[in-house]
């Protein structure tokens, strides 16, 4: 099967000035591909986990239709009033951050999903490693479901990988389903060749008392789309996401991450810090919003941006949107270059300054690589780092 | 407290929502409706010079083919063709209050602002519906060579060049559809020229009263501040409410040269029928500072960003803002900065509280140009909701072009502490004068900005709006 495609991506939940270019992004994909990919490094599941492949990606939604009237993905009055775009993912699943474009594609190039079941109560005794290392010019299109049964753990590592000076597509769909009380991990570290176009789409509902949190690291690849839309439909449930992302040369980045707050006393915690080198652009959109009857609820989003050439781009759009008063929502964003005094004290202790700058960027990205729970992707990752800077 | 709750009982709900019947016979009313026909019918009116005949109807052409914003608050509730772009009163423009019509003068009189020439002011300009109808400069101030003037009289005498070389420059009929919209049927507003290392010290003021049911108002004010100048000017607005739309599509350009500094503060509470759809600028030369101090409390739907460009090297710009959003509103307010020049730097700081299912939105944009090596920007935009009907968003958006600079931003949504509420009210007060005053707390970056007379009014119109009958 081959073909073109133009995907429209990452639209703001509510729409801003056009001049700023980041109501949306596009994705153009010519002459698509599929190779037959085979992930590794998941021949032995934990106890109390199944894996069902070669799914239909409607047919591995469907898990989420089941429970729809407790997830409520589109429900009438929640709108935003000015410039709400829910609409147009209305036919999704579950909402996800790049949205139903996305979908779209899976479905039209008929990619099926490997769909992770935990049984209730289970806490996965070790994580579920997927390794995918690309060849140069491989396109390959990747759909996961995970679904967390009642009171039950799991932690999942995604690793893609291909030689620095490789191209290709590698589009990744997750979607993820906590049921009550469970509790769900997913990390991702991209390590793609300079040529590859990446994508990373997740969409997640979390029953009463679950939890998602994502950790993130988007370090290679030039055309970076990296996006989360986390429901969380019911009281208590709570939502984090540690991103760390490194753009060098012309790359772009581009993320939209949401936090859709609607149960009680729930909890987002967004935490985005990077580094933007050469002539690389990023566009970052981040957003908390609190939908009616979210009492007691609170989200927190900051962004800390390093930028270190005279060349590069920097969008960020950190939106709260609000309707509930009984919530504390908060954002902060610090964009520029390492500090003069920083340097000063660093090279006073005899570090010169390109080393110094070569720590501090480490030290960013690393903080969120050690987050990673399986020891040896942890050092792959962080040996990437320090090799790549 | 006593004498606080004697204070807000003894507030005139009436302040600004009276309707003073306009004799018919007394003014005249375009028909409604937008076409080139009435685009010429105003030009003809003002007595245009012929290249602003030919600009109204290039902007004309322009607002037929711009598209209406795709992002922000609906304005499918305005309908031009139920609007008079042109509302005025038979009589001409006055320099003394005593020679203006005497309903006109009851209007202005019942909104304090002759007092208030008197008092605190150094010139002031009454718009009523289309067209000034007062405009007075004191002699001292005027002797300094300070032009405040009605624009129409500028666009014909000694200051004509000037006016045409920036009327419309800085907020071009491209920008968007009302801008356009504005060129086609603008008429009142001011002109200021303060001369070189002239510093005005106490404020001019303008004020705007759209008096007029289905009429639109469309004012220009522009404002020229030379090398070393410094100005205070503030801007009113009111209108009484109809059940018909109304339409506020002024605009205001102002230039800061080298040096200069200009203060613009206003106050608006247009009626709650109102589509305020107002355009600000400001372009900053070397060393100059801007500042803006903006209120906003009326309207039925607002769009309100004043932008500031900072061209020159080292000029500054700092934005303040309150926006209170109650029942049957949704004002879309903040502001907006391009960073051009080296070593420039703003601060936007802004409140917002939405209440009885009022919509309150911040929307901003801070961009800084790969030239603007060394800027500094600073936002922090506060939304207090104060019920689960209303709707407090916050939508800033930042695009940076260099590493030499350093940009930070902070927003926070949440409400009133019990524990606050519960304090004041072990002291003895009441739940409702608690919240009155953490609520005047809230606005007090605000007001502190504002001469204390418009700080007063501030306060009072929080009051009221706080009691339900704003």
């Amino acid at each position: 099967m081959s073909s073109d495609f133009e995907l429209k991506v990452n639209v703001l939940p509510v729409t801003t000035y056009n001049f700023l270019h980041v109501n949306e992004s596009t994705i153009k994909i010519s002459d698509l591909s599929l190779g037959k990919r085979k992930s590794t490094d998941e021949a032995e599941l934990p106890s109390g986990v199944s894996k069902k492949s070669g799914v239909s990606f409607g047919e591995a939604g469907k898990v989420f239709g089941s429970f729809s009237g407790r997830i409520n993905v589109l429900a009438d009055g929640y709108a935003a009033p000015n410039g709400d775009t829910s609409e147009r993912d209305k036919e999704q699943a579950v909402r996800t951050g790049m949205g139903a474009d996305v979908d779209r594609l899976m479905r039209d190039m008929n990619v099926t999903s490997d769909v992770y079941t935990v049984d209730e109560g289970v806490k996965a005794d070790k994580p579920i490693a997927i390794s995918d290392k690309y060849e140069d010019g491989e396109m390959a299109l990747l759909s996961y479901v995970i679904h967390a049964k009642k009171d039950s753990e799991i932690t999942v590592i995604l690793m893609e990988s291909s030689e620095r000076s490789a191209a290709g597509l590698s589009g990744i769909s997750v979607r993820l389903m906590a049921e009550d009380g469970a509790k769900i991990t997913l990390v991702k570290t991209q390590m793609l060749g300079d040529g590859f176009v990446h994508f990373y789409d997740i969409g997640g509902a979390c029953l009463e008392g679950a939890g998602i949190s994502l950790v993130t690291l988007e370090l290679g690849g030039c055309d970076v789309h990296s996006s989360a839309y986390i429901n969380l439909s019911e009281d208590n449930s709570a939502y984090s996401s540690n991103l760390a992302y490194l753009a060098r040369d012309d790359h772009r980045l581009d993320f939209n991450y949401v936090a859709d707050q609607r149960g009680k006393k729930t909890e987002a915690l967004m935490d985005f810090k990077g580094v933007l080198m050469d002539r690389a652009q990023k566009t970052f959109r981040g957003t908390l919003d609190f939908k009616s009857g979210s009492s007691g609820s609170v989200g927190d989003e900051q962004e800390d941006a390093l930028l270190l050439s005279p060349d590069v781009v920097n969008r960020t759009m950190p939106v709260i949107l609000c309707q509930e008063e009984d919530v504390e929502g908060r954002h902060g964003a610090t964009i520029g270059q390492l500090t003069e005094e920083l340097l000063f004290y660093m090279m006073s202790r005899g570090i010169d300054e390109e080393r110094a700058r070569r720590i501090m960027v480490s030290a960013r990205l690393e903080s969120v690589a050690r987050l990673i729970p399986d020891p040896d992707i942890m050092q792959k990752t962080i040996y990437y780092i320090q090799n790549i800077l | 407290m006593s004498d606080n709750k004697m204070a807000v009982a003894d507030i005139n709900h009436s302040l600004y929502d009276f309707k003073d019947i306009e004799n018919e016979q007394d003014f005249y009313r375009m028909e409604e409706g937008l076409s080139r026909e009435t685009v010429l019918k105003v030009s003809e009116e003002k007595n245009d010079p012929d290249w602003m005949r030919e600009f109204r109807l290039q902007c004309l052409d322009l607002y037929n083919r711009i598209k209406m914003p795709n992002w922000g608050p609906s304005i499918e509730g305005l309908d031009m063709d139920k609007i008079s772009s042109y509302v005025r009163h038979k009589s001409d423009m006055k320099g003394k209050w005593e020679d203006v019509p005497e309903d006109i003068k009851n209007t202005f009189e019942k909104l304090g602002i002759p007092q208030a020439e008197r008092e605190s002011l150094a010139g002031v300009g009454a718009q009523y519906d289309s067209e000034l109808v007062y405009h007075n400069v004191r002699d001292e101030v005027a002797a300094q060579g300070v032009i405040y003037t009605d624009l129409e009289s500028a666009l014909r005498g000694e200051y004509a060049d000037m006016i045409k070389s920036h009327f419309m420059k800085l907020v071009p009929p491209t920008d968007h559809k009302f801008a356009a919209l504005h060129g086609a049927v603008w008429s009142g507003g001011s002109f200021v020229y303060v001369p070189q290392n002239v510093k005005v010290d106490i404020p001019l003021q303008s004020y705007f009263r759209l008096n007029a049911a289905g009429a639109g108002q469309f004012e220009h004010t522009l404002i020229i501040v030379d090398e070393g100048a410094d100005l205070h000017f503030i801007e009113g607005c009111s209108a009484p409410k109809y059940n018909v739309a109304n339409l506020h599509a002024g605009c205001v350009e102002l230039y800061v040269s080298k040096n200069a500094r200009l203060r613009y503060s206003t106050i608006e509470n247009w009626s709650k029928n109102m589509y305020n759809l107002n355009t600000k600028r400001a372009l900053v030369e070397d060393g100059g500072i801007m500042e803006w101090v903006s209120g906003s409390f009326g309207s039925h739907t607002s769009y309100l960003y004043p932008m500031t460009i900072l061209k020159g090297e080292g000029s500054k710009m700092e934005f303040t803002g309150i926006t209170f959003a109650g029942k049957g509103q949704n004002l879309d307010t903040g502001a907006k900065v391009v960073h051009q020049g080296e070593r420039t730097s703003s601060v936007i700081n802004t409140k917002s509280i939405s209440k009885d299912g009022g919509i309150g939105t911040y929307r901003s944009s801070v961009i800084i140009q790969s030239t603007a090596k060394k800027a500094k920007a600073s936002v922090s935009c506060d939304s207090l909701m104060l019920d689960s009907i209303s709707r407090a968003d916050t939508i800033p958006g930042m695009d940076i072009r260099t590493n030499d600079a350093d940009v930070g931003h902070e927003a926070k949504i949440g409400r009133i502490s019990d524990e606050a509420i519960f304090y004041l009210m072990s002291r003895g007060i009441s739940e409702e004068d608690a919240k009155a005053m953490i609520v005047s707390g809230f606005a007090n970056p605000v007001s502190k900005e504002l001469p204390l007379e418009y700080a007063v009014e501030m306060n009072n119109l929080i009051r009221l709006e706080m009691s339900g009958n704003g």
